[in-house]
């Protein structure tokens, strides 16, 4: 059993709907974030919604955390997963050299092909100089983020992380990897979802804070999900009639995974999250909605699960509230 | 902290090694040939700078046809880590058995390929793209030798190696395996290139690392793994120790996302940290293994960031960069450096800086120009930088 996390800040940015008046609300969320971390007199423009998604949700997620940014130190870790998500970056970059040839390479958009771009503007805007790691897990690259934060935290390698995923699904090479069977198919859309985790030791009570991690498991092979959940369930200390909801983060085909958890021990509500599709920002978001407005939490922990075709499985429980 | 973590097997692919052959590659290395050369794996033409540091694909071994040069080149180095380290991980309880891997492009050779022939424009043209996804090195890996314990993609940019290194050393120290396979690797494709050089960071000719007139980086590829074990467990098999795994940190320049911090503020912070993970003071270090990509930059800056960890240590530890040689693998470097740490002990022999012309005032550090030296190296330092300003440092002390 390992010990838990607090949950101390969530962030989360999705791609507005149709309303203008959501598209003004995202506009206005980028306007503030960059206002409150840029230095007085600098202007820093970012480049690509992923990157505007990133920093506003990781902004937010610390700001609710009661970070002071920018933060200026390297007592935070940073972990992103991100996916294909940047790949319709790279198309729009590639085909700039297939069309001009080497002055079709622009040198603004280069560094966006990488896939540590995000945690890197996160770092540079944010001032956050401690550890920063991307992953990259398909759908469970958010996940793997918050896992990797939690091994990180329970090591002593920071007192608090910032742990997420961001992605920008587009179908360019979306439609074909389905095909191949190298990525689920879903729908074009953009979006991050951030936590801010503190370590149970940094401040005495442990109580402060939205809600817990309370464990992390992934499995790989013929019974990931089962390994992951049994491990998961292991990991926070539970027995399997403890919880009292399972949320699924991913698209992968629901009735397999259903009978997956059922085999996994799971016999409770089983519902899926509203941001499965996000891919790398899918399972942060999903733990952002149990700590923020789901109604079927106040009865105990959640179980979290993500599903990736190549990655295999992630599970995660949590608790909304701090005792 | 509770297991002790040891280092029990290494492969490397590199240009001097296509085959995996590792006493190929260590002699080379040390005679100080170098492998860049006119571009082969796309027309380079109509580019300024023409030269990297390729494998020669034709004597690479192969598992299929449709397979992946850096799929390709992970597989020889895995299965090359596995034989040295001569272990059956079969053997062990698929769950406790691990694998990390580093990588920055992934499978990016399929996606040009996929685009030059006209992919992503109504229709779906899929053929090839199965191993485009940045985790297809690591789930194959995964699926070939049956692992279920954490198996994880790292994508750090250039220091994504030594990043998966450490992740997986804390892994098994912290007991959540007892053996992981770690490394990295990357191929040469044409976007990197492009990019690269619309940045200007790429040499026209020789890389010469932190030489007065070095010209910058020319890019590499190759693959490197090594397998982690934790001492208990390697000393249960009678497994030969190559070394041990004793820090590890990261930190992020949080600057600017091509450049580095002028003064190495990242990269002295990062070896700072993995000396203090270690317990291991700067002049216990005998030998440091540097990024020095050859970029005016990158090697004036990691001059600052030596000084500021090692104190007056820097001046008088031996410090080469293996970039002159092999160029800049990206993802594999930091595998690989960590493999060159491990065979200069064994050897008591460190590699030189190749091309290291002209000594630089901003460079006034011990290089090891251009042919190899006998040290007796107990303790070293490997050294990564990556754009984004990520840093990355790794302590690795001997086996016995």
């Amino acid at each position: 059993m390992g010990l838990p996390v607090r949950v101390c800040g969530i962030g989360v940015a999705r791609s507005p709907g149709d309303e203008a008046g959501e598209r003004a609300g995202f506009a206005g969320r980028v306007a503030e974030a960059m206002a409150a971390v840029s230095q007085p007199g600098a202007q820093v423009r970012l480049f690509h919604v992923i990157e505007e998604a990133g920093v506003v949700a990781a902004r937010d997620a610390l700001v609710a955390g009661g970070v002071s940014l920018p933060f200026g130190g390297d007592a935070i870790g940073v972990v992103v997963g991100v996916e294909e998500g940047i790949d319709g970056i790279k198309a729009e970059y590639f085909r700039g050299i297939l069309k001009d040839g080497p002055l079709g390479a622009s040198p603004i958009a280069f560094p966006f092909t990488t896939p540590n771009t995000i945690a890197a503007r996160i770092a540079i805007l944010l001032d956050l100089r401690g550890e920063n790691t991307t992953v990259s897990g398909g759908n469970l690259s958010g996940a793997q983020a918050l896992g990797l934060a939690l091994e990180n935290l329970r090591g002593g390698r920071c007192g608090e992380a910032l742990a997420g995923g961001v992605t920008w699904v587009q179908p360019i090479f979306l439609d074909a990897l389905a095909v191949v069977g190298s990525s689920e198919s879903g729908h074009a859309g953009w979006g991050a979802g951030f936590l801010f985790l503190k370590s149970g030791a940094t401040s005495a009570g442990n109580t402060e804070g939205l809600g817990q991690l309370l464990g992390y498991a992934e499995g790989v092979g013929k019974n990931d999900i089962r390994d992951a959940v049994q491990e998961c369930l292991q990991d926070a200390g539970l027995a399997p009639e403890r919880i009292a909801s399972v949320r699924v983060a991913s698209t992968s085909d629901p009735r397999s995974l259903v009978e997956a958890l059922h085999r996994a021990g799971a016999r409770v509500p089983i519902l899926q999250s509203p941001s499965c599709f996000l891919y790398a920002a899918s399972f942060p978001m999903a733990v952002a909605e149990v700590m923020e407005q789901a109604t079927d939490v106040a009865t105990g922990p959640v179980l979290v699960v993500g599903k990736d075709c190549l990655a295999g499985a992630a599970a995660a429980i949590v608790r909304r509230g701090g005792s | 902290m509770t297991e002790t973590v040891v280092v029990t097997g290494l492969g490397v692919v590199s240009p001097l090694n296509p085959e995996g052959d590792l006493e190929g590659f260590w002699t080379s290395l040390c005679a100080g040939e170098t492998a860049v050369a006119k571009v082969r794996s796309f027309d380079a033409s109509s580019y300024p700078c023409q030269v990297a540091a390729e494998v020669d694909r034709e004597r690479l071994g192969t598992y299929g046809p449709e397979e992946e040069p850096a799929l390709r080149m992970a597989r020889v180095a895995f299965t090359q880590a596995i034989a040295h380290a001569d272990i059956v991980l079969e053997a062990y309880v698929p769950r406790r058995v691990g694998l990390v891997v580093g990588t920055v492009l992934g499978g990016t050779a399929c996606g040009e390929r996929y685009l030059r022939a006209g992919g992503g424009r109504g229709g779906v043209m899929a053929e090839g793209l199965e191993h485009y996804p940045l985790r297809t090195v690591a789930a194959h890996l995964a699926r070939q030798t049956g692992c279920a314990g954490p198996v994880m993609t790292v994508s750090t940019a250039c220091a994504s190696g030594t990043d998966a290194l450490g992740i997986a050393y804390r892994r098994i120290a912290a007991g959540l395996a007892d053996v992981i396979v770690a490394g990295g690797v990357d191929a040469v494709c044409e976007l990197a290139f492009s990019g690269f050089c619309a940045l200007r960071a790429l040499t026209a000719d020789k890389v010469r690392p932190f030489s007065r007139n070095r010209t910058g980086l020319a890019l590499g590829e190759g693959a490197a793994f090594l397998v982690l074990e934790s001492e208990r467990t390697a000393a249960a098999r009678g497994a030969r120790v190559l070394g041990r795994i004793a820090g590890y940190a990261s930190r992020a320049d949080a600057f600017h996302l091509t450049a580095p911090h002028r003064e190495g503020r990242g990269l002295a912070a990062a070896a700072a940290a993995a000396l203090q993970d270690a317990g291991c003071p700067a002049d216990d270090i005998d030998y440091v293994s540097a990024h020095g990509t050859g970029t005016p930059y990158n090697d004036a800056m990691e001059t600052f960031a030596l000084k500021a960890a090692l104190g007056g240590h820097a001046h008088r530890v031996p410090i080469s960069s293996i970039k002159g040689a092999l160029g800049h693998p990206f993802g594999a470097a930091g595998a690989i450096e960590a493999g060159t740490c491990l065979l200069a002990m064994r050897d008591r022999i460190v590699p030189p800086t190749a091309n290291l012309e002209e000594a630089d005032p901003a460079c006034d550090l011990d290089f090891v120009p251009n042919r190899a030296r006998c040290v007796g190296v107990r303790t070293a330092l490997s050294l990564s930088a990556g754009f984004g300003g990520q840093n990355a440092a790794l302590l690795i002390r001997g086996g016995a």
